[in-house]
């Protein structure tokens, strides 16, 4: 998801100010500090306090959706957390034309967490442009006090830089709650799994 | 230089910022080209003498060690030393010289370049139905290299506009480098930017087709297979663009190859005057199936995960055409969950119903029947379908999951 904002990005950037890579030279106002505090995440329904400042992903690019925001530390090709705050059925992760051959799947509330962890996994493949992805486990996990799921994986991309993640979410109500963590493989995964623990713990639902 | 460079060129020209344009209007109707004019302008060994060939050659060194050292390589000793065979067999003069790498990349794609190393994307793997369609592509790109089209493209080129210094290819690589990331496959693609400074024109695509129908038919592979892989890429192609509602690219006048359809009918008719009667003629399908046994699932995967229906229902049929197994019936099942439509639940379940009835049905078969059971509410037979799952694969990531939904 947000490997595809960056082409979005990337394609911007280059085009009106020749600079090399986001954030690298100017961000543009891309990204927003995000405070050690309770913030809510999303389209609102979910807070999360992190440990530490994060840095918000702002979501002026055309593929967001409203239920979907990205926080980064070390900017997005190193770590990344992903929320995934309440996407009801019948909604996308991404936005997409309906005309693209290539498609991330439509989430659908009865979808079991095998089949969240496909849907996942095929976005990877079609917007994150893994060429490789494999499975670590798919446990059972509480989280905001429903049972879900734990997904642990990793994946090789087209840039040749392995990366790993891991994502907790549950449906709630027929709506998808996930938080999502991907970083590069080596250094970048280990440095943070400690915060998305603690967000991950941290998050709860709007009252 | 590569069975699909309308695509790929297509992509490189997001990066490459389209100052390759003016090389692709070569729109000229082209008459078919006989097998037997094909004969091959270089000899084993051959090495560029004239400076500007060794200059590129140079160059293509450094992009060589590039691809060589990429992790998206499959690197698997056994399948790269059997496509190296192939390319010995149907490689003519400079069999014994030209190197092939298998690129982990699941699109149809493969490509020549001019210092003599071919590039296979893995994604072709898949769609061969046995070795012969295999050799043809191999033959066809090796075609490109023995008629020595690099090096004319390249002074056809420089001669039409300066701006195609070599330095324009350096750039293309760098944007690799430079964070360029297209969410794609690209990244080792991005050697299209290369490639596509290389455009083929009509002849010279014509010219490839000839010189592989001619190399297949000597090597004993028979000729029409040139022809099926072009028909099963037409038809892929078409399916896809249909499912999508949209039209499929035809040959344009911007589009260097010749037009899909004219294509097939050469190759049809070449494969014809290449092939000698009486002659038996053996399209490896045995062979082959054996060769790619241990990554075709891997190779399924990549394909049907990708979420592109038209494309992959087409190929799982094109496939099945030589007999349905457990395998692909598992994945048929997969392109309709992962379509997810209306009733595209109870295609999926069928596919699986019927996939764990063939004794050759993956562990996965077994887990995606047992939860398209539960959906329907046959709790019983679910489990069942989940614990042979899990005997199957005790091992399997999943499995703690999959333990608990059983209870």
């Amino acid at each position: 998801m947000r490997k595809a904002k960056l082409l979005a990005a990337a394609a911007v950037l280059t085009v009106t100010s020749g600079c090399n890579a986001v954030g690298e030279s100017t961000d543009l106002g891309v990204y927003q500090l995000v405070r050690a505090r309770d913030t809510k995440v999303g389209n609102g329904s979910m807070y999360v306090t992190p440990p530490r400042p994060w840095n918000r992903q702002r979501r002026l690019f055309f593929d967001s959706v409203r239920w979907v925001e990205d926080w980064t530390l070390n900017g997005p090709y190193l770590d990344g957390i992903t929320f995934v705050s309440g996407l009801p059925n019948s909604e996308f992760l991404v936005r997409q034309r309906r005309t693209e051959d290539r498609q991330v799947p439509k989430f659908r509330s009865n979808m079991t967490a095998p089949e969240i962890a496909a849907m996942l996994e095929s976005a990877y493949r079609v917007r994150g442009g893994a060429i490789e992805f494999s499975t670590l486990g798919l446990t059972p996990r509480t989280f905001m006090g429903y049972p879900g799921f734990q997904f642990d994986y990793e994946h090789l991309d087209g840039d040749e830089l392995w990366r790993k993640g891991r994502g907790v979410g549950a449906v709630i109500d027929g709506r998808l709650y996930l938080i999502l963590y991907d970083a590069a493989k080596s250094h970048y995964y280990g440095n943070a799994i400690q915060d998305f623990e603690v967000i991950t713990n941290s998050a709860r639902l709007r009252r | 230089m590569c069975m699909r460079c309308f695509e790929l060129s297509r992509r490189s020209m997001l990066i490459g910022g389209g100052v390759l344009a003016s090389s692709l209007a070569t729109g000229v109707a082209q008459a078919r080209i006989r097998p037997a004019e094909m004969v091959p302008l270089i000899g084993p060994a051959f090495r560029p003498t004239d400076t500007d060939e060794k200059g590129l050659w140079s160059q293509m060194d450094r992009v060589e060690e590039e691809v060589a050292g990429s992790n998206l390589l499959i690197k698997d000793p056994a399948l790269v030393s059997y496509l190296q065979d192939i390319i010995g067999r149907v490689g003519g003069p400079a069999a014994r010289d030209m190197r092939i790498y298998l690129a982990h990349v699941p699109d149809f794609n493969a490509m020549m370049f001019p210092s003599g190393f071919a590039v296979v994307f893995s994604g072709l793997l898949l769609r061969m139905r046995n070795e012969a369609q295999l050799a043809g592509v191999v033959a066809h790109e090796s075609g490109h290299f023995l008629r020595r089209h690099m090096i004319r493209s390249w002074r056809d080129m420089k001669r039409k506009s300066d701006i195609f210094a070599i330095g324009a290819m350096a750039a293309g690589l760098g944007g690799a480098g430079a964070g360029v990331y297209l969410g794609d496959y690209v990244q080792l693609a991005q050697l299209g930017t290369i490639m596509s400074l290389f455009q083929y024109s009509r002849a010279m695509e014509a010219e490839a087709d000839a010189m592989g129908a001619k190399l297949i038919a000597e090597a004993g592979y028979p000729p029409i297979e040139m022809a099926n892989v072009w028909q099963q890429l037409i038809g892929e192609d078409a399916n896809s663009a249909r499912y999508r509602r949209k039209q499929r690219r035809r040959g344009s006048l911007f589009d260097t190859h010749p037009s899909p359809d004219s294509r097939m009918a050469d190759l049809r008719i070449s494969a014809a005057e290449v092939t000698v009667p009486g002659r038996a003629y053996d399209s490896g399908r045995a062979r082959y199936l054996s060769k790619i046994a241990p990554i075709r699932q891997m190779l399924l995967d990549d394909q049907v995960k990708l979420n592109d229906p038209g494309a992959s229902a087409y190929l799982l049929e094109t496939l099945a055409a030589d007999g349905w197994n457990g395998l692909l019936r598992y994945y048929e099942g997969e392109v309709w969950r992962l379509r997810n439509r209306v009733g595209d639940d109870a295609r999926a379940a069928q596919s699986y119903a019927v996939a764990v009835a063939y004794p050759d049905a993956p562990p996965e078969a077994w887990r995606s029947h047992g939860l398209a059971l539960l959906r329907e509410g046959r709790g019983g037979e679910a489990k069942s379908a989940l614990a042979r799952y899990l005997q199957m694969k005790p091992a399997a990531p999943d499995a703690p999951f999959i333990r608990q939904m059983i209870g």
